[in-house]
This record gives structure tokens, sequence and C-alpha cells, in this order.
């Protein structure tokens, strides 16, 4: 059984990988990119220009460093992650419906869960390239590394992309439920841009902003990443990870009973391929 | 005639647009969103006011009116430029042979689009100005109400002409959706959006010129929020207003040429 899980990730992996750079296109691929340039952009102007380098002691307090634009840089590399990661997950049985091959991989003995684990291995090479570009670029803007603790960067970019699996498990079958890709996705993508510390610490955000960014696995994710980057000890963020590891459980396991339960309703209801 | 078919146009694009409540719902998450995402931009730092510079007077605007302006105004700008896809979804749809074939006129064709898709805006714009006036206390400085109206009416003429005109130059590419969305982050830079235009490098500011959004920005975010009369904010209008007119002008040169082109060559439904 195991064996057979493994095949369907390895065999789910390598086609959604192929699909992907198999027609490589370099403004596909540049515009990925777009709206964290922007980002860095007006943040480099505010920080320089406008505020003449100087940042509140808050956020000097809150963030762990007085490094803004290396604050910001990780904030949007991280999202550029989250975003690549959580899209293609989410709309995979949108696009699987759209080409008409929905029906034929449902009649399929294959475990969902593993299927769904192959897609999300994929998202997260490709998810893993855009992260790296977008350090890369941050270096122009100067983006500065105080130390890196690999095992607690790698910790925190696994964990969180386990919580995304969860959220993108949700997001599928409400995608599949509602027949809407964009509305789904732009939704939980805007929350996570804005509620998840990427361009401020959550302790400077008002009270009910901050509610929502502790249900949000994004905020943990972010927090252990910058500290893996800012020389913070694993201590001070070990309850982060416990949370991102608790939530990411929670999630996937609501995704996996929700995927089953919609699976279920729409084969009775023979609504698979109807749009 | 003419109205006719703005109307007729203006009636299927808002039906088009509003056939679900998630469009809706849509529609009104995106401008709260961003608009939170660049308050909370200005947050690490000290100052919670933004200082804007005309015509040698300065004006210290409120900070959340100033990223609530501007959000609610590139929101508006960005419906408009979507507009300009809608040719691709009458190509699309495979309606634009037939939409082209009728004797309308097609200025009045791509007004209509522009007009839908400013309504379709609008009453938001309304609704969450009103909200965030009342719930969250954003400071309101008009003493020229003159200068407010003028503000407002010319920013709405000079976007709605700039979304005909992506929607005549969309008609040459099969890939109008695309571009629309790869011109959004650029303007948001460009415009002054985000931080006040004396702040954009100067190697810069001749791109943010030819941007109408930018001169939306200045006008309304002074008369809303800095009290500005008519006379501080004279240049910004008198920009919107030849804007609007050289944007109209290239909007019915660029249809005309298009479908006289489309038409010889048989490549109006081709992809």
């Amino acid at each position: 059984m195991a064996a057979h899980c493994l095949r369907v990730v390895a065999a789910t992996a390598k086609i959604n990988l192929i699909m992907t750079w198999r027609f490589f296109s370099w403004s596909g691929f540049a515009l990925r990119f777009w709206s964290p340039l922007m980002t860095l952009g007006a943040a480099w102007v505010l920080f320089n220009t406008v505020y003449g380098g100087a940042t509140s002691s808050a956020f000097d307090a809150a963030a762990g460093t007085p490094s803004y634009l290396s604050f910001i840089v990780i904030g949007n590399a991280f999202y550029v992650f989250v975003f690549a990661a959580a899209f293609v997950v989410g709309r995979v049985m949108f696009w699987e419906r759209a080409m008409g091959t929905i029906e034929a991989t449902f009649m399929t003995p294959m475990s969902r869960f593993a299927y769904m684990t192959g897609v999300m291995t994929a998202a997260g090479i490709n998810s893993s390239v855009d992260l790296i570009a977008v350090f890369l670029i941050g270096l122009l803007f100067g983006f500065q590394i105080a130390s890196f603790n690999a095992p607690l960067f790698l910790a925190g970019l696994l964990l969180t992309a386990f919580a995304l699996f969860g959220i993108g498990l949700i997001a599928n079958a409400i995608t599949l439920s509602f027949r809407d890709r964009t509305t789904t996705a732009n939704t939980l993508m805007t929350v996570f841009l804005v509620f998840s510390g990427i361009v401020c610490p959550v302790e400077l955000m008002p009270n009910w902003a901050q509610m929502i960014s502790k249900a949000l696995p994004l905020t943990y994710g972010i927090r252990v990443i910058r500290a893996s980057l800012f020389g913070t000890r694993v201590q001070e963020v070990f309850y982060d990870l416990a949370i991102l590891l608790v939530l990411g459980i929670v999630l996937v396991g609501v995704g996996v009973l929700t995927l089953r339960l919609i699976e279920r309703n729409l084969k009775k209801k023979a609504l698979f391929s109807v749009f | 005639m003419f109205w006719r078919v703005v109307i007729a146009e203006v009636r299927k694009n808002i039906k088009q647009f509003f056939f679900s409540t998630r469009t809706v719902f849509w529609t009104l998450m995106l401008p709260l969103g961003n608009g939170l995402y660049l308050y909370f931009l200005y947050l690490p730092f000290a100052t919670r006011s933004v200082n804007l510079e005309m015509n040698g007077s300065w004006f210290n605007l409120d900070l959340v009116g100033f990223t609530l302006i501007g959000q609610l105004l590139y929101t508006f700008y960005t419906m408009m430029l979507l507009s300009g896809a809608s040719f691709e979804r009458e190509r699309e749809q495979g309606t634009l042979e037939a939409v082209l074939l009728s004797p309308a006129s097609r200025p009045a064709v791509i007004l209509g689009g522009a007009l839908a898709s400013a309504f379709n805006y609008v009453w938001f714009l309304l609704g969450i100005m009103v909200s965030w006036v009342a719930f969250v206390g954003v400071k309101i400085v008009v003493t020229d109400f003159l200068a407010l109206f003028a503000s407002i009416a010319l920013s709405y003429l000079s976007l709605v002409t700039v979304g005909m005109c992506f929607e005549s130059l969309f008609v040459y590419s099969r890939r109008g959706g695309m571009y629309a969305t790869m011109l959004q982050e650029p303007i948001m830079f460009f415009s002054g959006l985000v931080f006040p235009l004396q702040a954009m490098p100067v190697a810069l500011l001749s791109i943010s010129y030819l941007i109408p959004l930018t001169f939306g920005l200045m006008s309304l975010r002074l008369t809303l929020l800095g009290g500005a009369s008519l006379l501080d904010v004279a240049v910004p209008l008198i920009a919107l207003i030849g804007m609007a007119w050289l944007f109209l002008a290239v909007a019915i040169l660029l249809i005309n040429q298009a479908e006289r082109k489309a038409k010889v060559n048989a490549t109006l439904t081709q992809f």
C-alpha cells in the first residue's frame, strides 16, 4: 500500500513538473515576480526617501532586527513561495475538470491523498525556485543575512508547506463545489498577504487584525523563517513551530475529510464534469 | 442610435459582470484588502501622516485617508484596465464578428463597455468611503467643494477614456487579459499610489506623468484630505482634461484601424 502511494506521489509530481516546464515562458516566469518586485521598490522608496532610513522603535523591537529592507525581502520571498504552492494545489481539481480528465482521475483506484501529495511536491519544488529568485532580487534592495540556521529554515518551510497543503485540499473542495477558481484563491491570497505580517510585524497591527493573523499558519511560518535568518535562538520560536505543526495537522485533517465528502456528493449527483 | 448602443452595451456588460454574488464579494474584498496592505506598509515608520507637495505648498494628509483614497482610485483604474479585455471576451464567446457586422457605432460599443466597468465599481467606492469615514475615522478636510467635484468628475472621465483606449488597443492582441494584468503593478508603483510623488526618483518621474491615475490621485487626495482649493489643483485638473481628450482620440483611431485591418486580412475571430 505504501509503495503504491509512493508511486502515485512520484508519478503525479513528475507529470506536474513536466507540464510546468515543458512550455516554459520567460514572460510568465517574470510575471510571478512582478508583485514582490513592486512591493520591494515601494518599500525601498518609503524607507530611503520618505523616512530617511529610520523606522520606529516599536518596529525594531517587534521585528527582531533594525533592517527594515531585509524584513520586507523575507516577507515577500515567503509570500511568493506560498502563492506558488497554494495556487497550484488549490486549483488542481478545477484544471482536471477543465481538461476533461477529472472523471478518469477519480475512477482510478489510487489514493486521493497520495495524488494531492504529488501535486504539492511538484508545487513545492517550483515554488522553491521562486523563493530563491526573490532572495536574489532582494540583494539589489539591500537584503542582508545576519546568520543562517539551515535546520530551522527548512523546518519552517516544510511545516508551512504542510499547512498550505491542508489549505489547498480545502480550497479544492470549495472550487469543485462552487465551480469557481478565481474568487476562492484570490480571497485566500489577499487574506494571507494582508494579515500574515509580510510588510509589518503582526504586533504593530490593530488588535482585530492580530486576531485574524493568529489563525493563519503563514504568520507562524514567516516568523520562523525570519528567525532562521536573523540569528534568533530556536527556543524563542519553539512556540511558533509547535503552533504551525498543530495548525498543519488540523488543516490537512479537515482538508482530507472535506475532499472525501465533496467527492462522494459529486459522484452521487453525477456532477464531476459539469461546469 | 449612438446612445442606444451605449446603453445596450452598458446593460449587457453589467449583467455579465454581476452573474454571481461571488463577484460582488470579490469586488468588495479587493480594495479593502489592498487598502489595508498599503496601510500596514506604513506601520513600521514613526509618523501617521503623509506630506504632499503641490505648487510649492505642503499639505499634511491623514495616513488612513491617503492609503484609502489611493486604493479606491487605483481599484477603479484596474477595473477600467480590465474592461480593456472586453473585445477579447467577445472573441472568446464567438460574438465579435456579429458585433462588428452590425451598424452600431464602434466608439459607442467601447464607451458602453468602459461606462459599465465604471458603474460596476462606483457604488462600491461610495459604500467603502462612507464606511471608512464612519468606522475608521478618516479625517476629511474639504474647503472647496467645486474643486472636489471637479477632481472626482475629471478623474472618472479620464479613467473611462483610458479604459476605452485599452479596449481598442487590446483588439490588436490575443493576450489582452495578460497585458492588463501585467500593467497593474507598474502603474501602482509609478502613479504615486503607495508613496507621495515627490519621493519618486527624478529619472522615473516622467513615466509617472504619462499616467492619468497620477493626476487623479493628486487632485482627489488634496481636495478631499488636504483642503486644497481649485487653484491649488489646477495643474492636475488641466492634465486630466488633456489626457481624457488624448486617450479618446487614440481609442477611436485604434479601433477604426484595427477593424479595417482585420476585415481585410480576415483575422477578426482567429486566436
